[in-house]
């Protein structure tokens, strides 16, 4: 692997026979090509490297939840209170390194009671971590040198020294990086997912690979989640299955929910419609080794007693319902109204995702107008999103449309009431209110043609403001 | 859906309450049977009282830009059913959208509706939105389920229909099904109405006035003979009433099981 560093090429990554050869990560390309003529050599791709490491933590994360990238080359796992699944932590250790060999990688695992230790003995392919270099500090290479010449090499001749002339001599970083390795204080690491609220899982000892199977072991699951979820008091937001595979793959489904929910079965119904809606099939390969299921979010949900009213049930349902049409069709496909501060008719009336993670009581109330008795309605039921240009014949400058061609249909109009006029929002232009593009009054027209259609036109522009207004139908009255 | 009791449960022995029970079966197959008049008198004796509300109904456009006519009148029909209940579903497709625009809610709100209770459900293609409205009418989340179509789909045909109708029949739940710029086919449809835009009485300085349609029954299964007949929407009382015709007739009576011969008499 090589890759252009300080205006040369140099190796940045060797495999094991090179380093054989003598070859180092760091040495010019030409200095190799002198020493091996027949060097086979391939552009560093450091991004594929970071995804392959990241393919790695997803897999990793059948042993522990909490795992970290070390880029370029670490992964960090806490494995605090996961090892009993295995017996102790070295066999874990070892099933890791057995899953890694098996991929064709080389990997070195290291235990330590704290992140900094067990990545130092990784690296350094230390047994104990009084045998790591001191370049282990990361104080950089003035420290390392003077460590050096002082006769310290390795962690365990500093381990002896007092604390106090070191600080004073080397800074306060490189102490508190020495208790550290030391396994005296230990910093939590930062996972690269957050950690679930509720996970439970199934281990397999041999894979499993039907559907019916994988969907009786999730609904299991989903059961147990559900008592925690009760003992807790709390309703799950988001599920999160993940489906590890025997050689390494996760596939991730997740599921949300509009408001928080214990109940297995509409969970299960949910999942059910997930896998459904999956535009490549799940595929199970050689089987999955192991099932869990995560609950990232999830908040407060009483136990309620049912009562005889039927509203409760209504609800219930329609909120089970906008689960599951926007599982199967997504969430941005149902939709409520909301209304917005605007005097231009379409931007004063959004959608907005029905299942919002907003609670509803949240929600601005919004004041739809009351109607007029006697009025008809001044508004159209239906809008289009672009108003749809036409040609108008109208009167001059100023005057009501007379007739207008819309899809290639001439409309005669028989009755009309306008103009209302609506004005720009001038205040978001940044030129403010200026005659041009971008700022010009519309004036709006109801309009009944001869076959009795009512329709919404309006003229884009004053004739003050531009030389040709263009006319266009903006939407249509029941 | 995950209101459980958890802990006392009222223990109902079986025949505990026979009569509340009873009470209930009865008024559930009562709402089964139940009709949604229109509020014009002159459609609702045709009629025999109104469409039944559990039931599925086809709208069909008079012509190719009455299928906003169409999807209006099934709208306002969803109004008339009671306030305090549950939501009205609109499913349609992104086809249907991109020809007909959206549903504005300012429009709904002034023609009497509330569009807090409308949900909107937008789908990629037809087969989805027939399979959204199945689910939403099965559940008992929605009062009234509008699912609208565009142009001559084979989709939606006998079995797909009978799906909807059998689920509208068992739920209580009004189906209503917008066909523009479609031809009739067979289907299991209680109803098919025609729907027109008409004509409406202008008002003071020949502003256009209140919704009207001329709405024609093509089949009814329940056996009511074809009628046609002109009504408007009035958003006060939210219901519809026999539009006169500029000449001070009453409705009017033609057999058009043919054409809009009432469009041309307008």
């Amino acid at each position: 692997m090589v890759e252009k560093q300080r205006g040369a090429m140099r190796l940045a990554a060797c495999d094991p026979a090179a380093h054989a050869l003598g070859l180092t990560a760091g040495m010019a390309l030409a200095d190799a090509r002198a020493r091996v003529p027949d060097l086979a050599v391939f552009d560093h791709d450091p991004v594929a490297d970071l995804n392959l490491l990241g393919w790695l933590a997803d897999g990793c994360e059948r042993y522990t939840p909490a795992c970290m990238l070390v880029p370029p080359q670490g992964l960090l796992l806490d494995i605090t209170g996961c090892e009993h699944v295995f017996g102790d932590a070295a066999r874990l250790a070892k099933d890791l390194h057995a899953r890694f060999s098996r991929h064709g990688l080389s990997c070195r695992i290291a235990l330590g009671r704290t992140p900094d230790s067990a990545q130092a003995k990784a690296k350094y392919a230390a047994r104990a971590i009084s045998d790591v270099p001191v370049e282990a500090l990361d104080g950089g290479d003035k420290v390392h040198k003077a460590l050096r010449r002082a006769g310290l090499r390795s962690i365990g001749d500093l381990a002896v020294r007092p604390r106090k002339p070191l600080a004073a001599r080397f800074g306060k970083a490189v102490v508190v990086r020495l208790a550290r390795l030391l396994e005296e204080e230990d910093p939590r690491i930062t996972p690269r997912r957050s950690l679930p609220i509720i996970h439970v899982a199934q281990n397999f000892a041999e894979p499993i690979s039907r559907t019916n199977d994988v969907l009786a072991t999730i609904e299991m699951l989903a059961g147990n989640a559900a008592l925690q979820l009760q003992e807790r008091g709390q309703g799950g937001r988001r599920f999160e299955i993940c489906l590890f595979r025997s050689d390494g793959h996760v596939a991730r489904l997740a599921v949300d929910t509009g408001t928080p929910t214990r109940d297995a079965a509409l969970l299960m119904r949910l999942i059910r419609e997930r896998i459904d809606a999956l535009s490549d099939p799940l595929d199970p390969g050689f089987g999955y080794d192991l099932i869990r299921l995560e609950v990232p979010i999830a908040e407060v949900l009483a136990n309620v007693q049912v009562g005889l009213e039927t509203k409760i049930d209504t609800d219930a349902a329609a909120a089970a319902l906008i689960d599951r049409l926007s599982v199967r069709l997504g969430a941005e496909r149902v939709r409520q109204f909301h209304a917005r501060q605007s005097h231009i008719p379409e931007r004063a009336a959004l959608e907005r995702v029905a299942q919002s993670d907003v609670a509803k009581a949240d929600w601005p109330k919004a004041d739809w107008p009351k109607p007029v008795p006697g009025e008809p309605a001044m508004r159209p039921f239906r809008l289009f999103e672009t108003p749809q240009p036409i040609e108008v014949t109208a009167g001059f400058p100023e005057g009501e449309p007379r007739s207008f061609r819309w899809r290639r249909h001439v409309h005669r109009v028989t009755r009309v009431e306008g103009p209302e006029r609506i004005s720009p929002e001038w205040w978001r232009h940044p030129r403010g209110y200026a005659p041009g593009n971008g700022s010009l009054t519309r004036d709006y027209y109801r309009v009944e043609d001869n076959e009795g259609r009512r329709f919404w036109l309006f003229r884009r522009g004053l004739y003050d403001e531009i030389e040709r207004p263009l006319w266009y139908l903006h939407g249509i009255f029941a | 859906m995950n209101k459980k009791p958890n802990h006392i449960q009222p223990t109902l022995s079986a025949g505990a309450f026979p009569s509340v029970q009873g009470m209930w079966k009865q008024y559930q197959s009562d709402a089964a049977q139940s009709l949604l008049p229109t509020g014009a008198p002159y459609v609702d004796e045709r009629l025999r009282g109104g469409i039944t509300q559990a039931g599925l109904h086809e709208f069909f456009g008079g012509a190719k830009a009455d299928s906003h006519a169409a999807a209006a009148f099934a709208l306002l029909l969803a109004w008339r059913l009671p306030e305090s209940d549950a939501g009205i579903f609109w499913i349609s497709g992104d086809k249907e959208r991109q020809t007909s625009g959206r549903l504005y809610p300012y429009g709904l709100s002034a023609m009497g509706g509330d569009p807090a209770r409308m949900l909107l459900v937008q789908t990629a293609d037809l087969r989805d939105a027939l399979r959204a409205a199945a689910d939403a009418i099965r559940s008992k989340a929605a009062s009234a389920v509008i699912l609208e179509t565009h142009g001559n789909a084979r989709l939606v045909d006998l079995t797909s229909t009978r799906r909807l109708a059998l689920a509208a029949a068992e739920t209580g739940v009004l189906a209503l099904l917008v066909r523009g710029d479609a031809v009739p086919m067979p289907s299991a449809a209680r109803t098919r109405w025609r729907i027109c835009s008409a004509p409406s009485a202008p008002l003071p300085g020949n502003a256009p006035g209140l919704p009207t349609f001329d709405i024609s029954l093509l089949r009814h299964r329940g056996g009511a003979a074809p009628f046609a007949a002109r009504v408007t929407w009035d958003h006060a009382t939210r219901s519809f009433f026999d539009a006169p015709l500029s000449g001070g007739l009453s409705a009017i009576v033609t057999d058009t099981e043919t054409g809009p011969a009432s469009r041309q008499r307008a």
